[in-house]
């Protein structure tokens, strides 16, 4: 018992002090965001010879944090609402109606999550000004435009991951209900939908990251300072040959903080939510 | 489980509407670019080529090199994120006390995306070694290779350990309680009753890090660029490049089409593979 | 089957009238915003000529990073003084002529932006609007407004120049006059202790700088750069270049390996004095902002074939959106004779950007020891041009990694020029 005991006590500290050296590169952005770049050219991995605020404070103040958070929440609240109702509600008619559509629409999703972005940024943006000009929805330069864009990239991994999960879980209970008088839209939101949590979940954590943080499409559709995100209002600190490292580093460590919060209370309901959903199935 | 055509319209027409404006259509218009041979910029006349641009694809041994080189990265990344990633999912699940905290610790790379992560990359692989005397990786055309792979690992293995947790935690206890009973060894166990549960993860991360990492472009760019003489050139660099830095857009178009088949066939195999291993619970 | 057919047929339509829709190029960037924006906007009681125009919002987008703070300011000080409306859109720096060309491509352009006169120019020339009618233009100094096919379109920024960045405590630049004293002097740096010349590993400080001065010191540089482009001379039969392939190799013998070091280290050791020279320009001033320096420098020739001339030349201009809208456009020339001609302009070009004067009768007391340095030799005309700026437009990626290659392996110099040479030969295509 004792031994056991020991040996747990060593796993702990094995295991705490591989995730401390495995996030080494992070405490290099924290120390550089605390040194100048003299300190940081004479030694980058020393700690910083003071914690001043100052770089925090100047990289804040350009970055327009206030209106790019807000920009930024909004974007990535609002496009992963609507990812993941969209998402949830067409794999699972995918799944339960095993057609040729079905099995058709799944693969075109599925086969375009491999298209490098880069390839189609081009006349994407051809055709959103087009809209614009001809059918008067104005898709660039406003956020619910950017939102629209990310469903549909977003599509594919959504319905991916979802498509998995309610592969696996039995469609009794759902006949069940659909006896008990409830019709499919009831089925979906009253059954089906809430034993989907720990794949709900997992959407919104990766997509969370992906949107918060992505530069490429806002960086091409967004372009007034009241619509700018908080990776586009960070780009300024990288100039064509050198880089503000500074505050760069400082403007990373803000953007990831509400992230990690966010992670951090998710990474409850990930586990409650596989709890409840193994009860069930 | 019969379901309505209404109902089947009601739950996919929205996704798929966006979809089909916001993916299916720009890369339809890539494709009819990749016809023709144009600068990108919309006042220059676009001659049509005809498949021109998709035979001179097969003359370019600077693309061809860097297809054979993307291959061997992503088949080599793929097998040390899963490996990684499913040794994190299977130690944070034991009941260690740290594995919480492990876990959060763990995912935290995947939480910054993008290039910085890159850039703090190279300052390791360059000053930081050869302040300890490694010499610079990154001028080493082999070396250079191990480093894109190890940044790959570190930033996704995160990423398909949250999936891979998604998947044992769905593993009903009883399952596992029964081979406890049985007297089944710790490996026994893992690779008889966990791997074959956990199928429908492996299809799942499979996919998502062979994509990825088939597209891999933030790493590549910031940790090499494409040196030394293009010995660390991948895909979509070489894509990006002939694009936007050498103008030839139809023939850059040609490249992401070739680009996409291959990878399409390559995951179609590995999907239609592990979906048959997947076993219904 | 037959859904899925239907489906299909409803995309192939949608997207081919996409193609269609977007291949005629209509004009006017963003036609419905602009006009809303002219009724908002007060008419601004000075306005000189134009008095009888309207005045559309004006959108700025432009390369130089290091200015944008500054500039946001100034935006907001002409919208001050004249009520037109400017926003000011913002990028990285290396993403930005991409991002331009993109926007200018899709109809969504900005009305002034800048470019690298040169090969950039030349290759967005459609798209850029006739600024002769500037009432300054004609005070700019001597061939530096951007001229293509015959029109004026580019109003200089400033003035930059690169070559050997000496610390006047280590070197005796006096000495350096031809390359077997550049090389001996590196030699020399080397049995001493320390870096003699500091090259980083960024395309530009790699190789697209330094592979400037033997363009450049050529009889007719334009003339000898397109026979190399045709493939009619080999650059290896020429005596510049073969002392750049000299030259090169000493640096590989006798200097801290520039594939090892970056743009920030290189600038730090020469602040510290462990460098005696970088091959740089006029902008690496701000990086020594955080040191305590305490030595002289100044800016001197690469003095291949005896060379003694800096490079020197103008690194972005402004220019106009010719598709933007008639009152957007007279925003755009109103703020350009703002920056260059009202005092409140003028200070901002001068005093807060750090500009090197470009148009006559303008001064700068505030200019760094570089700068001045800079300035000094293009005034007296002791300059050679930036032939680079012509060279096909993204060969820098073409290039570096051949350079990398140079710095770790045994690859003789001639080699080196060799596979330059067919870079640039292949670049052309």
């Amino acid at each position: 018992m004792k031994t056991a005991k020991t040996s747990k006590i060593f796993a702990n500290i094995a295991l705490m002090v591989f995730c401390l050296l495995y996030l080494f590169p992070i405490y290099l952005i924290l120390t550089n965001s605390f040194k100048s770049r003299s300190e940081m050219y004479e030694n980058m991995v020393a700690l910083p010879s003071k914690l001043s605020l100052k770089y925090y404070e100047s990289a804040l103040g350009k970055m327009n944090f206030a209106i790019s958070i807000k920009n930024s929440l909004i974007l990535t609240l609002v496009s992963i609402a609507i990812l993941v109702v969209l998402c949830s509600m067409t794999a699972w008619m995918f799944v339960r109606s095993k057609n040729k559509l079905s099995g058709a629409l799944f693969g075109i999703l599925v086969a375009t999550m491999l298209i490098p972005f880069q390839t189609i940024m081009m006349p994407l943006m051809q055709e959103m000004n087009w809209i614009g000009n001809h059918m008067g929805v104005k898709m660039t330069d406003t956020i619910p435009g950017l939102v629209f864009m990310y469903i549909g990239f977003g599509a594919g991994m959504g319905v991916f991951l979802y498509h998995g999960f309610i592969s696996s879980i039995p469609v009794s209970l759902e006949e069940a209900a659909i006896i008990d008088g409830c019709n499919t839209w009831g089925v979906f939101w009253k059954i089906v939908f809430p034993m989907l949590k720990p794949t709900t979940m997992t959407v919104i954590i990766l997509d969370v990251i992906w949107i918060w943080n992505d530069y490429l499409l806002p960086s091409l559709t967004l372009k007034a300072k009241a619509n700018r995100t908080i990776p586009i209002s960070t780009a300024k600190f990288f100039g064509q040959y050198t880089i503000s490292w500074n505050e760069a580093m400082a403007a990373l460590v803000v953007t990831i903080i509400p992230v990690a919060i966010f992670y951090l209370a998710c990474q409850k309901y990930i586990i409650k939510g596989v709890a409840a959903g193994a009860v069930k199935g | 489980m019969k379901i309505r055509k209404g109902w089947y319209a009601l739950f996919t027409f929205p996704l798929m509407f966006i979809f089909f404006v916001v993916v299916i259509i720009p890369f339809a218009i890539g494709i009819g670019f990749s016809f023709v041979e144009w600068d990108g910029l919309a006042k220059h006349a676009m001659s049509f080529v005809g498949f021109d641009n998709y035979l001179r694809v097969f003359t370019d041994a600077r693309f061809l090199q860097s297809a054979g080189r993307t291959t061997v990265y992503t088949l080599i990344s793929v097998v040390f994120v899963n490996v990684v990633g499913l040794i994190f999912a299977l130690i944070v699940t034991t009941k260690l006390k740290t594995a919480n905290i492990a876990r959060t610790m763990l995912f935290v790379p995947y939480l910054i995306g993008g290039l910085i992560l890159g850039y703090i990359w190279k300052s390791v692989f360059s000053e930081f070694f050869l302040s300890i005397d490694w010499g610079n990786w990154l001028t080493d055309k082999t070396k250079a290779m191990i480093a894109m792979i190890v940044v790959t690992t570190w930033q996704m293995a995160g990423y398909v350990m949250i999936v891979y947790i998604t998947g044992i935690m769905a593993i009903p206890d009883d399952v596992l309680e029964a081979a406890n009973v049985d007297g089944a060894s710790f490996l026994r166990t893992l690779f008889s009753v966990k791997f074959p549960l956990l199928m429908p993860s492996f299809t799942i991360c499979l996919f998502l890090t062979l994509s990825n990492c088939f597209k891999v472009y933030d790493v590549n760019i910031a940790l090499t660029g494409a040196g030394p003489n293009y010995q660390s050139e991948m895909f979509s660099l070489n894509i990006y490049n002939e694009i936007f830095d050498l103008s030839n857009f139809g023939y850059g178009q040609a490249k992401a089409i070739i680009f996409f088949l291959i990878i399409a066939v390559i995951t179609l195999i590995q999907v239609s593979i592990t979906k048959k291993r997947e076993v219904a619970m | 089957m037959k859904k899925k057919t239907i489906a299909m047929i409803i995309a192939m339509t949608m997207a081919f009238g996409c193609i269609t829709g977007c291949g005629s190029t209509a004009p006017a960037a963003q036609p419905t915003e602009n006009k809303a924006e002219v009724s908002e906007t007060k008419t601004p009681e000075a306005a000189p000529e134009e008095s009888s125009d309207e005045f559309g919002k004006l959108v700025i987008f432009q390369s130089k990073t290091e200015i944008m703070d500054k500039l946001n300011k100034c935006a907001e000080d002409f919208t001050d003084e004249t009520g037109i409306e400017v926003e000011v859109w913002e990028t990285s720096g290396d993403k930005y002529f991409t991002d331009l060309k993109t926007d200018l491509s899709t109809e969504a352009g900005p009305t002034l932006f800048s470019l690298a006169p040169g090969s950039e120019s030349v290759e967005m020339a459609d798209y850029l609007e006739d600024v002769s009618d500037l009432s300054f233009i004609d005070k700019v100094s001597a061939g530096m407004v951007d001229e293509v096919n015959g029109k004026k379109v580019g109003i200089p920024y400033t003035l930059e120049g690169f070559g050997l960045v000496y610390n006047a405590d280590l070197v005796d630049v006096s000495t350096l006059t031809s390359t077997d004293a550049l090389v001996s002097f590196l030699e020399k740096a080397k049995a001493d202790g320390i870096n003699g010349l500091g090259f980083s590993q960024e395309d530009y400080f790699l190789i697209m700088h330094v592979l400037n001065t033997p363009f450049a010191i050529q009889d007719d540089p334009a003339d000898y750069l397109s026979k190399v482009l045709a493939g009619e001379v080999r650059m290896i039969d020429n005596d510049a270049f073969k002392e750049f392939g000299k030259f090169m190799e000493a640096v590989r013998a006798n200097c801290k390996n520039p594939a090892d070091i970056t743009y920030d280290n290189n600038c730090g050791d020469f602040a510290t004095g462990k460098t005696a020279m970088i091959h740089q320009g006029n902008w690496c001033y701000s990086m020594f902002a955080d040191y305590d320096v305490n030595f002289n420098m100044g800016i001197t020739a690469l003095p291949l074939l005896g060379n003694n001339k800096v490079a020197v030349s103008v690194p972005a201009a402004w220019y106009i959106n010719t598709d933007a809208d008639a009152a957007s456009k007279n925003s755009a020339k109103k703020f350009l004779e703002w920056l260059y001609t009202s005092e409140t302009g003028k200070n901002y070009l001068m005093a807060e950007f750090g500009f090197v004067p470009v148009v006559e009768g303008m001064t700068s007391e505030s200019l760094d020891p570089i700068s001045a340095s800079v300035a000094e030799v293009a005034a007296k005309g002791d300059t050679i041009p930036w032939s680079m700026a012509n060279w096909p437009a993204g060969i820098s990626t073409s290039l570096a990694p051949i350079v990398m290659q140079f710095y770790v392996s045994d690859m003789t110099g001639e080699e080196l020029v060799n596979q330059l040479n067919d870079a640039f030969v292949s670049a052309n295509k």
